[in-house]
């Protein structure tokens, strides 16, 4: 995990700085800013460094949960905060919905493969998982807020008027398509695994003997084969947070979600390289938390891995 | 039929024998993807957009970026007869837009395959079939550009490289950064075929007969491992087609050269008067990774054929 880390935030470090002496860039919409104040901003910065001691500078302050001070001059922590909350608004329900939806479909049609209602599932993923999210938030906001005019197409919450009536109401009206698209492009990705695994695992030796006992259909398929279908799940679901996390940008732009991937997307633009740095590593953080996550479940789960 | 007398029986069968032994595992995954009427719907979808991507030059009314129809009166029509997929606003003809931008999305898609295959078979075969800490080093810097959150560099990479570095570039800088991220996959399943392959007898055999580590890894473990890699590289492209879609749709990627991101950016500036500028380039994209998915898993499928009846 340190590693990965490392990893990621010289690789963010390096190639931020790659474009240049960030003060150089800074100046480029500001031409009258004095002599003094440059310098002063340079010692502040430490620019008159090289790049690796830059690097540890930033290291040391990130280890202080310092992430620094944004090119806009607020403190980089105090705005990411709220944006790691909007995020985490969205990707949760999303994934808990896609995994609650996932698994009974991928199980019913791993139990009748080939059959018309396995062909309409599996068609259903794949159109799933070969669309662009963003695309089909597009697609959704064309018909439901610009002819339909049922539910808002852009932000978390209501500016000018409350949707549905309460605060509640609105926030849910907000949240209704983003949160409906990234659950359908997720559970896409768990159907098609759900189903292959479970088509594995229920031609197994050890169905054929629970079948032989007697034992209900339902606990053949829910207790002893779901069960050992599923391990390889949990990875996949800890991956696909991570992937959808990471994809923030592309949803969160569509619909003006003002989470992490969003400004991701204009901090980059401006190329404010305290604010990019400070979300790819928040972004990160998120990652290997997830990871944590999977491994601990993997090992609840899975009775051949017992900790300590 | 020269050879009629019986004593020629014999070479007969031998003959047909020769040709039996020609069928090799490739025929036979061949005849096995024919069943496959997916897979065969998707080797027609890719067949289809790459005929477009070579073509899309000559097949296109207009060039591409190019906004000639707003002097002609005619910007911002929905679809009609003239232009099939309408124009927008600012005068694109999308008919011709998405023609392009077929070629640079499979260009990209294609190209940065390709360079994930190759660094992610020379990592992996190396962290493979070499011991100790080589290899250890390897697989974490694998893991490392595995756990990155790619979009977000990619995007960074692409803003710093394409805008202040190395301007016109263009889709390749794209192209190469894509390839450049996404090799783990194709590393660690190299590493554990590899790692799966190289107590073979046969590879014995061969370490026996004097032959050195680089000609036992190209001639002998990578022809043997190439089955799933081709099955990964293209759902690979098809992932990569996505990702390329997003970086131009965010308007990250190469402003000069059609994509159909860039057209779908385009129709996201308009969304409120037109839906054809942000409905058929989605649809081009969703068809074109469609078909790879479908490739892809028929592939999958004509290969392994464990979850087949």
């Amino acid at each position: 995990m340190i590693p990965v880390f490392l990893g990621v935030s010289i690789l963010t470090f390096t190639i931020s700085n790659a474009a240049g002496d960030p003060l150089a860039i800074l100046r480029q919409g500001l031409k009258s800013v004095s002599p003094q104040v440059i310098a002063s901003l340079r010692a502040y910065y430490h620019l008159d460094q090289p790049l690796y001691v830059r690097y540890f500078y930033w290291l040391w302050d990130i280890l202080h949960l310092n992430l620094g001070v944004s090119a806009s001059g607020t403190p980089v922590a105090d705005k990411i905060g709220p944006w790691v909350f909007t995020t985490l608004e969205l990707q949760i329900p999303a994934l808990l919905l896609a995994v609650l939806i996932g698994i009974p479909l991928g199980v019913y049609s791993a139990r009748h493969p080939y059959s018309k209602g396995d062909v309409a599932v599996t068609g259903f993923a794949l159109f799933g998982y070969s669309m662009p999210t963003f695309w089909l938030g597009l697609m959704m906001i064309i018909i439901f807020s610009l002819y339909l005019g049922w539910l808002p197409s852009a932000g978390a919450a209501g500016i000018t008027r409350l949707w549905w009536g309460s605060e509640l109401g609105d926030r849910l009206a907000h949240l209704l398509m983003p949160l409906l698209v990234l659950t359908y492009v997720q559970l896409a990705t768990f159907v098609r695994l759900i189903r292959g695994n479970m088509l594995q695992t229920l031609r197994d030796d050890y169905v054929l003997a629970a079948r032989a006992c007697g034992l209900s259909e339902r606990t053949v398929v829910y207790k002893h084969a779901l069960r050992n279908a599923i391990t390889p799940i949990v990875t996949i679901v800890g991956l696909s947070f991570g992937s959808s996390l990471a994809g923030a940008p592309g949803l969160e732009t569509t619909f003006s979600w003002p989470g992490l991937g969003y400004q991701f997307v204009v901090a980059t633009y401006s190329l404010d390289i305290p604010m990019i740095v400070g979300i790819t590593v928040v972004i990160t953080v998120m990652l290997m938390v997830a990871n944590l996550i999977t491994d601990l479940v993997y090992g609840m789960i899975d009775p051949r891995i017992r900790l300590g | 039929m020269e050879n009629k007398g019986p004593e020629n029986i014999l070479n007969v069968d031998q003959e047909r024998l020769e040709k039996r032994r020609e069928a090799n595992q490739w025929a036979v995954a061949w005849r096995r993807f024919k069943r496959n009427k997916a897979g065969l719907a998707g080797l027609f979808i890719v067949l289809f957009f790459v005929f477009i991507a070579i073509t899309s030059p000559w097949l296109s009314p207009y060039p591409q970026r190019s906004y000639q129809t707003l002097y002609e009166g005619e910007a911002g029509q929905p679809p009609s007869l003239k232009h099939p997929f309408g124009t927008s606003r600012s005068g694109l003809d999308i008919y011709s837009e998405v023609l392009h931008g077929t070629l640079g999305d499979l260009y990209v898609g294609v190209g940065a395959t390709i360079i994930a295959v190759l660094i992610g078979l020379a990592v992996g075969s190396i962290a493979g079939y070499s011991r100790g800490r080589l290899s250890d080093i390897l697989l974490m810097i694998s893991q490392i550009f595995y756990t990155i959150p790619l979009l977000p560099l990619i995007l960074l990479a692409a803003r710093i490289f394409l805008i202040l570095v190395a301007q016109g570039f263009g889709l390749t800088l794209i192209l190469i950064l894509l390839g450049v991220f996404g090799w783990p996959t194709i590393a660690f399943i190299v590493r554990g075929e590899i790692l799966r392959v190289r107590e073979l007898e046969y590879i014995q055999a061969s370490r026996a007969l004097g032959a050195g580590r680089g000609r036992i890894i190209l001639r002998h473990v990578i022809p043997n491992i190439l089955t799933p890699i081709i099955v990964t590289a293209t759902l690979m492209i098809a992932g990569n087609i996505l990702t390329e879609v997003v970086i131009s749709y965010l308007g990250f990627g190469d402003v000069n050269t059609s994509t159909w991101g860039l057209t779908i950016q385009e129709g996201y500036t308009y969304i409120r008067t037109e839906w054809w500028t942000t409905v058929f380039p989605g649809l081009a994209t969703l068809f074109a990774v469609l078909g790879f998915n479908l490739l892809g898993d028929g592939l999958s499928d004509a290969i392994n054929p464990r979850l087949r009846d």
